[in-house]
């Protein structure tokens, strides 16, 4: 059968695409295969191998060689894990935090964006090319002032001093502006006509038609907020605020580092990473949609 | 007539309001403040201070510890942004062509990007752990000597840069799929396919039609790997003797473990500086050079 193709394909090499793989072609087909499965398990890796070593024991994690699976697999890790540290807590500091950031952002940034976009002012080239000069820069050199600044508002240590100083997202400006840039101007014009007020207009003819561009923002700011550590880490300082990221930290520093309950901190990890992956599974094209709009830092 | 300005002007405001407030507050004032306490003698616990003019650049700039800062910082950004590049740009490429489980093998690649990057660091702690990590085991198990990788100043800056490179492919790779999907198919089409041209279409059609997009992750991956600070927290607090202490890292201990605002925010400065330059040239650039 092969060679009846290749015999074909000798003559008219001008199909050859069309045909079926030759030996070569297989084999490097093979090869890609091959190259793609090393990089997704060198990827994937830490993942599994943070999930079985929190099913181990102790003794087991101490073992060396190491062994992959646990001889019997301790699930209650997981429980012990989570009455260890009030990691429910923590949870719910982050999924708050960061749910009422998110829509603090989608508000500003939309209202700002609809400004950009649907009026002409004076100002408004250098207003832009303001927020374009902040975008890039490291907002670790704004944190001395924004400390002083939350203290003097008398909000460190709370959430609404961490969900005020987040509030504003300079990348979802540009990404809601970038999108509403991309509506006709006729249906503006035709809302318009119908006496819609911009207020209207924002949220019932722009919202709906930049639905996904809004939606890729909120999950990937919701990631961002989520898995934040150092400003956070700066401003909340009693425990009971600690977000997800410091208590695994915290955790880490007194469970791992002497080797006593390194499952249990492996444990631990899972509650803060599996979630995220699971969303990222089900939601992946809009993550990726985020990506290929441009704009999101690494 | 004038009313209904006075009216479009209101209508402006009120729209800009949230975010220009925000703005203000937590980032435009914050950059000027911290420029001003740069100049400063500032402790953070004092109500006074007093100014001492470029005296925090200039104690910086004659500090040996903050050369060596520099170049960890210098080190930690190009072994960490050609790695990223190079792989990310070799999968998008091996991905680019009609492949089965391509959607699979993408969202694996990528899926560290989402995780947080603390917990992700504690795992590989675990990983580099000394006597029974994994990866000292996979060393011995070809022979090779076990790595004290977080304990020694030699190999804790190649343990922190593997974590970030991990990180940060999946995000590369997405990024250069894209681009190499807007490469007009004409061009290939054009060019014959055997194994020597193959190569030869890399070399002078797809990589110079890539390039803008491959400047444009080079400066963006870069400003990035200056930010770090996540992954040095928890792997080696900058340590062992400093060897991965970078210019944020150096910040952070001067203005919130020292607080000495007054050199912290000079360390900034230049850091807003270096990030400055690099988005300027990035800005240029992309607008002599047409994005494919």
């Amino acid at each position: 059968m092969d060679e009846v193709v290749a015999t074909a394909k000798y003559e008219t090499p001008q199909v050859q695409t069309k045909e079926a793989p030759t030996f070569l072609q297989i084999v490097k087909k093979t090869a890609r295969h091959i190259l793609l499965i090393l990089f997704s398990v060198i990827t994937a890796f830490p993942f599994l191998w943070m999930l079985v070593s929190a099913i181990k024991t102790t003794d087991e994690i101490w073992k060396f060689p190491p062994s992959f699976w646990p001889a019997e697999p301790q699930w209650q890790n997981f429980i012990e894990a989570w009455n260890s540290a009030p990691f429910g807590l923590y949870m719910f500091n982050s999924l708050f935090t960061a749910t009422a950031i998110v829509l603090f952002q989608i508000f500003s940034a939309a209202m700002m964006a609809y400004a950009l976009t649907q009026f002409r002012f004076k100002g408004q080239k250098f207003l832009f090319a303001s927020i374009l000069a902040i975008y890039m820069l490291p907002a670790a050199s704004t944190y001395v002032p924004s400390y002083v600044i939350l203290s003097k508002l008398n909000m460190l240590d709370s959430y609404q001093g961490m969900i005020i100083s987040n509030a504003v997202s300079v990348f979802g400006i540009f990404f809601i502006r970038q999108a509403f840039m991309q509506v006709p101007k006729e249906m503006v014009e035709a809302a318009k006509v119908d006496g819609a007020s911009h207020w209207t207009i924002l949220w019932k003819v722009l919202l709906p038609m930049t639905k996904s561009s809004f939606l890729t923002f909120s999950l990937i700011s919701f990631v961002q907020m989520f898995n934040n550590y150092l400003w956070p880490s700066l401003i909340l300082k009693s425990q009971d605020k600690y977000l997800i990221t410091m208590g695994l930290r915290q955790f880490f520093i007194e469970g791992g580092a002497y080797g006593i309950k390194w499952p249990l901190v492996m444990a631990a990890n899972v509650f803060a990473v599996v979630p995220l992956l699971l969303l990222f599974f089900v939601a992946q094209k809009w993550f990726i949609k985020g990506i290929n709009d441009r704009g999101v830092k690494g | 007539m004038v009313t209904s300005k006075y009216k479009q002007f209101l209508t402006i405001s009120l729209f800009m309001l949230p975010a220009l407030i925000l703005l203000l507050v937590f980032w435009f004032i914050p950059m000027i403040v911290s420029l001003f306490i740069s100049f400063t003698d500032w402790d953070y616990i004092s109500p006074t201070f007093s100014l001492v003019g470029l005296e925090n650049y200039s104690s910086l700039l004659t500090d040996k510890e903050f050369y060596k800062v520099l170049v960890n910082t210098l080190v930690f950004a190009v072994f960490t942004v050609l790695p990223t590049m190079a792989i990310g740009l070799a999968l998008a490429l091996t991905l680019n062509k009609k492949i089965a489980g391509s959607t699979f093998y993408k969202a694996i690649i990528f899926s560290p990007w989402v995780t947080p990057m603390v917990a992700v660091s504690i795992v590989w702690s675990w990983i580099f752990q000394p006597e029974v990590g994994i990866l000292n085991f996979l060393l011995s198990s070809v022979g090779l000597p076990k790595i004290d990788w977080l304990g020694s100043s030699t190999w804790a800056m190649p343990a922190v840069i593997m974590v970030t490179v991990w990180k940060g492919i999946g995000w590369v790779m997405i990024f250069y799929l894209e681009a190499l999907q807007r490469v007009p198919a004409d061009l290939y089409e054009s060019a014959a396919i055997d194994g020597a041209a193959k190569w030869r279409r890399f070399r002078y059609v797809t990589l110079p039609m890539i390039s803008p997009t491959t400047f444009f992750l080079l400066i963006i991956t870069t400003i990035d790997a200056l930010q770090a600070y996540d992954q040095i927290q928890v792997l080696t607090q900058g340590g062992p003797a400093g060897s991965t202490r970078t210019l944020l890292y150096m910040y952070y201990q001067l203005a919130f473990e020292q607080f000495n605002m007054g050199q912290a925010t000079a360390v900034s400065t230049l850091l807003v500086l270096i990030t400055a330059l690099l988005s300027v040239i990035q800005f240029w650039a992309s607008k002599r050079w047409v994005h494919y």
